[in-house]
């Protein structure tokens, strides 16, 4: 009995703190896209326009997400069935778009970004996951 | 080609789902399906019971009575074995086992019947027996599970059920614990039924050894007034004794014209091993 009642605490704990951790950086995410809008970030390995380029340089951003006890049991109970597991959509979402702002951020004053390129792995059995993103910042002749 | 900025407008990469909806959907779901297993073992369990042969089971006892066995044995166990064998002489029915007791130091008011013909009474039991004959009671009990070999039934199913979690989840996982414990609670309480047959078959027993019935509802009585507090976590007590047993005792002593004979008290020397035991 001691141990359910154990599992169901750290199962609402991690529900509870997960999601407000999880909200606020929504919100931290959000603003700041909007803020790095004006710099346009391509998979392209070539520029969209003709200029004359001063400097290109290679910028990356990474970010590290852990997943919370709630989301992992949720996770190990789909992974019996099978099925989309939805749980860790937000995780792997919030670590690309935090990654990608990352690199923005390290671009400061760049024109555009090409050749972006996104990975992936796991970090720990626990469910910590890491997105690298990189790219090639370029400076236009102004 | 002019690059326009454009914010997202919404997330193809989320689904709308609610993660707790989720999360409740798929608990359903497992235990759902951990039950229809559950039940399909009950069966499966119900019909390989009666087909284990002695044989199998007096090997399967060995992996108990391999935790349980030291060198020398100890003053209670010899009287333990002592009064066992009493019993066992005049019993009937019985499977062709060398039955033998064990005593183990444990907490735990209670006494188990393991395959194999292994009877293991838990040291704080010892504590509340007052005469040689409730010592006989609760032995005969035990002997009683063997004639019916509910152990079988149950021990079955739990360790079925642990395996299958275990698999599952690890072996080690809160998971896990949390499976057995609730297996063992539900597999306790389906064996209240067995628990008043054995008692019953426990009675006949006794009046045949000592020619009367004294004692046999003492430690269940003693036991009954302990757990009067305690009445609310009843069900996840591992062996409990509930006035309706006892009752069923008493109606079964009117009903056979047993005689009640006298009690005969314990030996000093088991007493002071007991109190060592503690």
């Amino acid at each position: 009995m001691g141990d359910l009642i154990y599992l169901i605490i750290l199962i609402g704990v991690g529900y509870f703190i997960g999601t407000q951790v999880e909200k606020k950086h929504y919100k931290s995410i959000k603003e700041r896209e909007a803020k790095f809008l004006y710099l346009p970030v391509v998979s392209s390995e070539n520029l969209l326009e003709e200029k004359v380029v001063n400097e290109a340089r290679l910028v990356y951003g990474n970010a590290v997400i852990s997943t919370d006890y709630f989301k992992s049991i949720l996770a190990g109970l789909r992974n019996l069935l099978g099925g989309e597991v939805s749980a860790f959509e937000t995780l792997l979402d919030r670590a690309r778009r935090e990654a990608i702002l990352r690199l923005k951020e390290k671009a400061q004053g760049a024109d555009i970004i090409l050749n972006l390129r996104v990975e992936t792995c796991r970090i720990s059995q626990t469910g910590s996951s890491e997105v690298l993103a990189y790219g090639t910042a370029v400076y236009y002749k102004k | 080609m002019k690059f326009t900025p454009r914010g997202l407008k919404s997330n193809l990469n989320i689904s709308p789902t609610s993660a707790v909806k989720d999360f409740f959907e798929l608990v359903i779901k497992i235990l759902g399906f951990i039950l229809v297993i559950y039940v399909l073992l009950g069966f499966a369990v119900d019909y390989i019971t009666p087909r284990i042969s002695t044989n199998t089971e007096r090997k399967l006892g060995k992996l108990f009575s391999a935790k349980f066995e030291r060198k020398e044995r100890t003053h209670a166990e010899l009287q333990l074995q002592q009064i066992l064998d009493e019993l066992i002489e005049k019993s009937q029915g019985l499977p062709p086992f060398t039955y033998k007791v064990y005593v183990e130091e444990a907490k735990d008011v209670n006494a188990l019947a393991l395959p194999g013909g292994n009877i293991v009474v838990l040291s704080a039991l010892l504590k509340e027996v007052d005469s040689k004959n409730a010592l006989a009671m609760v032995l005969a009990h035990e002997l009683g599970h063997f004639y019916h070999r509910d152990y079988l039934r149950g021990l079955g199913r739990s360790l079925v059920f642990l395996l299958i979690s275990s698999t599952l989840f690890g072996s080690d996982s809160s998971v896990s614990r949390v499976v057995t414990n609730a297996v063992t609670n539900a597999e306790m309480r389906f064996s209240q039924v067995q628990e008043k047959a054995a008692d019953l078959y426990a009675l006949d027993l006794l009046n045949k050894t000592y020619g009367g019935v004294a004692g046999a509802t003492d430690f269940f009585e003693k036991m009954a007034r302990k757990e009067k507090l305690w009445s609310v976590f009843y069900i996840f007590a591992s062996h409990s004794y509930p006035a309706s047993r006892i009752v069923a005792i008493k109606e079964n002593i009117k009903l056979k014209g047993y005689v009640m004979g006298q009690k005969i008290p314990l030996a000093v020397e088991i007493k002071e091993d007991f109190l060592k035991n503690n």
